[in-house]
């Protein structure tokens, strides 16, 4: 499978300077799905071998970290404030409407076609900005993040029904 | 020292930094009187998400077109955070003017007063940061900052310098403290005893004296000890560490490096949540700077010491802010508490002695060093002397963050913050989800200092206070810390693991207005089992929810009745169509609900409650339709007692 094997030395090079028992992990984890958006099995494979680890106490490491993936995230992801502040002005109607909207059950799933995801989000200390949703693509320079401060539940409507329709970023913000 | 190697000459620090400094006395004099006007954006982490880049690009677009006499630079923003974005004009004079929020469709008139028609931007004003100003208050009057000391500590250069330039610093007496320490000859032994005196304790939550941690280390066996910085800050609602390492990287830098020395380690970590990117690229960019100018790397200031420093950054799990959980998670490994001891100065990273400290804790060390511990003491009280960074949000129109002295009232801080917004004060949220929820009538007796908080149940902790009003019932919140804590178990102990399992069902089970008889006895039980687990985070999950049983019993006992005055626990209300008109209205809520809960032709609509997820949508476009009607107790729940 030549393409596997090209990116497979994409991760090589990307990983090249991490060193074994040198705290290099947690930077390696990074820097791929920085890059990558995702750890796949095949990269995960990749850093085992270069931090001189085996694959599965790799992965058991890794599955640790809830900003860790595993699999590729949608096209557009939601991530939800889930702090105090935003709890204060309705944030779980916020989360509840987006999810009933996108079809989902619960947070960390993705609508079929996925092209909207939600997922858990920490309060950063914005919380002037409550209640707050954070909207991430991957971009080519790694992840991007645009934060939607001032949120109701009939914006999240809306906002949600937009991703789902298909609108990039800007629509979804001011539909 | 190995035989035959002489002892590193100190002295020449001094030396070193008078070089520094000069360099840095030229630049900081060309960048604080300016030849040409200066429009410095805030850029910070709650700049960026107000809008920071985009006001920037636009003021950038007008000073380009107009080809007008104006630089522009970057500063971080000075507490106010819903002024955001935030820009300073500094003027060749010397003084600076804060204004905000200035968005991007103010551009125009930002440049029009830097460039000389003063007044375009009157009402976008806040006060003089620097120089005084005919008609402008300075900053330092304003209410929002009243309980500050006159002259800030922590947060002294916010606002005054380029927080990623390290020249700045330097002008600011930055690194002084380090180059005399080296220079002087002071001991290790003199650095930490000057800690102590001062009364310095850790910021992280435990307040342990930060001189007596390093005691340990310095006395640790073997060559190779770390110094750790725990820049973990996962209490939502606490941006304190963020604050000083977006602010004024270097004086985190100066901290650990003084550290070092005091304690003999040779290499830091700088353990950094993944929640703040901003903050991971200041600190890489300052530490790289830093080795550049020969303060950190192989040869600090010239004398021949050792110390490297290196940013981790976490990736969202909370646990990792436990000292042996960072541990864990440095050393390529889950990031799971583990028990002590050993502690972390007999085994830490790779198994090494090692030392974790707050951010905040670091902070302070190169100024105390500076001045003195007795200078230190000059604020607070004598139980806690210094001041604290304290951020604050929740129902409050002023959000932000200020340095205050320890023993502060509290009461104080809600008032300079505009007072509760909203309806009346319910609770106090402090210490994050290992912490409290104080009841509206600790407010008038609460100090900002640890004991204060003590007989209340409660913690101060890493300085995030939410002020809640009575719109949000208190089990909302409960539920909120409760699923919290249960997430981020790190599943050591079954105690902790399964047992905040069973307390969030608990509580969400109240909240769908399924509450039973044996809810209470039953939290008692698992608040009690939880004290068995490892670390503290199991021992302390079970406290938001005992401070809701104890501290709101009222509202406890109501709603295992089936009873919630706020109508925001879902199960004990209904939304309803209280009004068949205006029917715009009516069918705007129709369409906007997520669920197609409200049903029926024009003039006969109505809600089917098994499809309302009570999200609020309708609310908002229909307010004059849709209403919340409490729901009748649930038949057959017995009252408790
Ligand atoms: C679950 C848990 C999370 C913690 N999170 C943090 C944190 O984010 N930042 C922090 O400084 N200390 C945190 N602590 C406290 C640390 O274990 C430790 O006491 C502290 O870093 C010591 O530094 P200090 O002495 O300077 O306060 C946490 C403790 C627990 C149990
Ligand atoms: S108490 Fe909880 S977080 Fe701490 S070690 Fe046990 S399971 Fe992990
Ligand atoms: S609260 Fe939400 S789900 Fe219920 S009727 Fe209103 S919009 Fe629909
Ligand atoms: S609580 Fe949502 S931004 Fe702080």
């Amino acid at each position: 499978m030549p393409l596997e094997t090209e990116s497979k030395a994409r991760v090589r090079a990307l990983v090249a300077d991490f060193r074994p028992n040198n705290g290099d992990m947690m930077a390696a984890l990074h820097r791929v799905q920085h890059e990558f958006g995702y750890l796949s099995q095949e990269s995960l494979e990749v850093i085992a071998e270069q931090l001189d680890m085996f694959p599965a106490i790799l992965y058991g490491a890794a599955s640790f970290y809830d900003e860790f993936r595993f699999e590729a995230p949608a096209q557009t992801t939601v991530r939800w404030c889930s702090g105090p502040a935003c709890r204060l002005r309705n944030s779980n109607g916020i989360r509840d409407a987006m999810l009933a909207t996108l079809g989902m059950e619960d947070l960390h799933e993705q609508t079929e076609d996925h092209r909207v995801g939600m997922v858990l989000g920490q309060c950063n200390g914005c919380c002037e900005l409550a209640p707050m949703v954070w909207l991430e693509q991957h971009g080519d320079h790694g992840p991007e993040q645009t934060p939607v401060g001032h949120m109701t539940a009939a914006r999240a409507v809306r906002m949600a029904r937009a991703l789902r329709d298909g609108a990039d970023i800007e629509e979804a913000i001011d539909a | 020292m190995p035989e035959g190697v002489a002892m590193p000459d100190l002295s020449v620090a001094l030396e070193r930094y008078e070089e520094l400094r000069v360099r840095a006395d030229a630049e900081y004099a060309a960048w604080r009187n300016p030849e040409r006007p200066r429009i410095d954006i805030a850029m910070d982490t709650s700049s960026l998400a107000n809008g920071a880049r985009a006001t920037g690009v636009a003021i950038h677009r007008v000073i380009t077109e107009r080809n007008a006499a104006v630089d522009m630079g970057q500063v971080h923003g000075y507490g106010m955070q819903w002024i955001h974005p935030s820009v300073q004009i500094t003027f060749p004079n010397g003084e600076t003017v804060l204004y905000g929020p200035v968005k991007p469709e103010d551009a125009a008139r930002i440049v029009d007063e830097a460039t000389g028609t003063w007044g375009a931007a009157a009402d976008l004003r806040h006060g003089m940061v620097t120089g005084t100003h005919e008609g402008v208050p300075s900053i330092r009057d304003h209410e929002f900052f009243s309980l500050e000391p006159h002259e800030r500590r922590l947060m002294r250069n916010l606002g005054l310098t380029d927080p990623d330039n390290l020249m700045h610093y330097i002008a600011r007496d930055g690194y002084r403290a380090t180059a005399r320490m080296l220079g002087r000859h002071l001991s290790e032994e003199q650095v930490r005893n000057t800690l102590n005196d001062a009364g310095l304790t850790g910021r992280g939550g435990a307040n342990f004296p930060t001189g007596l941690k390093w005691n340990f280390l310095y006395g640790a066996p073997g060559e190779e000890h770390y110094m750790v910085c725990n820049a973990d800050e996962g209490d939502p609602g606490a941006w304190v560490n963020r604050v000083v390492m977006e602010g004024d990287p270097h004086l985190l830098i100066e901290g650990m490096l003084i550290g070092s020395y005091a304690t003999k380690a040779k290499v830091g970590f700088i353990y950094l949540r993944d929640e703040y990117p901003f903050s991971v690229q200041r600190m890489e960019d300052a530490i790289r700077e830093a080795e550049a100018a020969g303060i950190l790397g192989n040869d600090v200031l010239g004398t021949g010491l050792e110390f490297h420093l290196r940013v981790v950054r976490g990736a969202g799990a909370y646990v990792c802010g436990e000292e042996t959980g960072l541990l864990s998670s440095i050393q390529d490994s889950r990031g799971m508490p583990r028990v002590k001891p050993p502690f972390p100065a007999q085994r830490g990273v790779f198994n090494k002695p090692s030392n974790v400290n707050n951010v905040e804790s670091f902070a302070n060390v190169p100024l105390i060093v500076r001045h003195n511990s007795e200078w230190y003491r000059e604020h607070g009280s004598d139980k806690q002397s210094g001041t604290k960074i304290f951020s604050f949000s929740g129902d409050i129109p002023r959000v932000g963050f200020m340095e205050i002295p320890f023993a502060t009232r509290l009461e104080d801080c809600l008032r300079v913050c505009g007072g509760i917004q909203g309806g009346q004060l319910k609770a106090i949220q402090s210490g994050g989800p290992l912490g409290s929820l104080l009841p509206a009538e600790a407010l008038p007796k609460l100090i900002l200092q640890p004991d204060s908080f003590t007989p209340w149940d409660a913690i101060m902790g890493g300085g995030g206070m939410v002020f809640c009003n009575d719109q949000t019932s208190v089990l909302v919140l409960t539920e909120m810390f409760a699923q919290f804590v249960e997430d981020e178990s790190c599943g050591r102990c079954i105690t902790c693991h399964h047992g905040n399992q069973r307390q969030t069902e608990i509580i969400r089970r109240i909240l769908d207005g399924e509450g039973r008889r044996e809810d209470e006895p039953n939290l008692v039980m698992l608040d009690r089992t939880l004290q068995f687990s490892n670390c503290v985070h199991g021992q302390f999950s079970p406290k938001i929810t005992r401070n809701m049983r104890v501290h709101f019993k009222g509202d406890f006992e109501a709603a295992l009745l089936g009873v919630d005055p706020t109508l925001t626990m879902k199960g004990m209300y209904e939304v309803v169509v209280a009004n068949q008109r205006p029917e715009e209205q009516a069918k705007a809520a129709a369409d906007i609900c997520p669920t197609a809960a409200i049903q029926g032709e024009p003039g006969r609509r109505r809600v089917v409650d098994e499809a309302c997820i009570r999200c609020g949508a309708c609310f908002e476009v229909a307010p004059d339709v849709m209403a919340k009607r409490p729901k009748a107790p649930k038949p057959g729940l017995v009252p408790i007692g």
